[in-house]
């Protein structure tokens, strides 16, 4: 099979076109062209077959959409029945989301900002941002690699190779090491940026986080970080408007 | 501000914009990545680490999961250096958060108008999705990515407007913006941690959250 680096490059733009229509489905139907060549010439008709089921619904993590991308075009070359590839491609949906946003956006990736925040207020300035992107990028990309090698390999069977992987076994890893990090740089962060403001500017900022917490608690999901913010800066210009 | 430092913010936003989600989440549309990036051009890197830090923190709130709505702090964080940079931090910070923020949420609300424009496209090509023709595809794709570029640059040209805006009129008097960054690095840190608690749930995760903080805790307290 042909086109293999050209599908991957194409991988990194999976999102380029994500909507509430298809979400991925197109994104994944771009990075399954070169992959689907080969079958062109040797079965134009199942090719244009698998052209539109690779464009149909699709959504998971985008870092994952290899195994899904790999999957489905080596069931399209085994000549599986088209049902059953699309089964295939909406079976994959949830494990997939779920798998990759557990280890991408809630482990890998706080895990990471957490070191660059501690590093960065702890004075590596720019090493720390350098760092975090080549450490975050080379883990993206050859998970990126191993994904559609894999679901290349494994064809109609990517649902055992998945479980069989290392994935289901990192996920709780990253996740504690995501809590770790975080934690260990929010009281080095906080510290940063008090250092000037004294005692005084200690108490008002706790007194600022407890309300966070507080809100976020009581309002939920609706309270996010930035809205609370928002509204406890208008509080603060409303306050010294009367108090002037 | 110099045009062409203007017109490297410009870019540097767009590029951010676009990485959030369209072309390759490198992850460079990180507040600590797009701050410290703005900074430098800007002449004035610490400014871009304060701003960057801080946004980071709101960005820890957020898990951009599926059809989720949330902000985007790229080329927010780009607008906000441009209100912090040449200026005390402990007064310009609070002032620049609050511009930041105001504009990542005009960017979530961008993203969704730009995933229904998306949508739009494709159920216009839906005649030549359903004969299979990769070129319609290819031209969706291409579509999404441009719509995505434009958008980008939309909203970090209005973040520098109203960079430009604060900068020029809002002028706050010294105990005003030191309460105001005093908040945000209160809100920010509130919202990382509410992040982290979200996250953790009710695992073993929440465990190591704990020794994480009493560790930086320890750490600050000895620094």
């Amino acid at each position: 099979m042909t086109g293999i680096g050209r599908a991957l490059l194409r991988l990194f733009a999976v999102q380029g076109v994500w909507n509430y229509e298809r979400m991925l489905g197109v994104g994944l139907g771009y990075a399954a062209e070169p992959l689907l060549e080969d079958l062109k010439i040797a079965d134009p008709v199942r090719h244009s077959e698998a052209v539109v089921r690779s464009a149909e619904f699709f959504n998971c993590n985008p870092n994952l959409a290899g195994l899904a991308l790999g999957a489905t075009v080596r069931a399209e070359y085994d000549a599986e029945a088209g049902a059953q590839v699309v089964r295939l491609r909406s079976a994959l949906c949830s494990p997939l989301g779920a798998l990759g946003d557990q280890l991408f956006w809630a482990g890998l990736l706080p895990a990471l900002v957490g070191a660059a925040l501690a590093a960065v207020v702890l004075g590596a300035s720019g090493w720390a941002i350098v760092a975090f992107l080549v450490a975050y990028n080379i883990v993206r990309i050859w998970t990126a690699v191993w994904a559609l090698r894999t679901g290349l390999a494994a064809g109609m069977g990517v649902g055992r190779a998945i479980g069989g992987s290392w994935i289901p076994k990192a996920v709780p890893l990253v996740g504690h090491a995501a809590g770790l990090l975080v934690g260990f740089a929010l009281p080095l962060v906080a510290m940063w940026y008090l250092r000037p403001f004294g005692l005084r500017g200690g108490v008002a900022v706790c007194l600022v986080v407890a309300a966070g917490v507080v809100a976020g608690r009581l309002f939920g999901a609706r309270m996010t970080g930035s809205r609370f913010a928002l509204v406890a800066v208008l509080v603060t210009l409303l306050f010294r408007l009367v108090a002037r | 501000m110099d045009p062409l430092v203007l017109a490297a913010l410009l870019v540097w936003g767009t590029v951010v914009g676009l990485d959030l989600v369209s072309v390759a989440q490198s992850m460079i549309a990180r507040p600590l990545v797009a701050g410290a990036v703005a900074g430098l051009l800007l002449g004035d890197p610490a400014a871009g680490f304060r701003v960057g830090v801080l946004l980071e923190l709101f960005a820890l709130d957020v898990l951009p999961i599926g059809a989720a709505r949330y902000p985007d702090y790229g080329p927010a964080t780009v607008a906000a250096a441009a209100v912090a940079a040449g200026s005390p931090w402990e007064l310009s910070l609070g002032l620049a958060g609050t511009v930041g923020l105001l504009v990542s949420v005009v960017g979530g609300w961008s993203l969704q108008q730009l995933r229904r424009r998306n949508a739009e496209a494709v159920q216009r090509s839906a005649a030549a999705l359903a004969a299979g023709e990769s070129a319609a595809i290819r031209r969706l794709q291409y579509g999404g990515i441009a719509r995505d570029a434009l958008r980008s640059a939309l909203l970090t040209a209005a973040g520098l407007a109203a960079a430009w805006v604060a900068n020029r009129w809002l002028v706050l008097d010294r105990l005003t913006a030191v309460a105001l960054t005093l908040v945000l690095v209160g809100a920010g840190i509130a919202a990382a941690l509410g992040g982290a608690l979200r996250s953790a749930g009710r695992s073993r995760r929440r465990r190591w959250l704990a020794a994480g903080l009493v560790l930086g805790f320890a750490l600050a307290v000895l620094r």
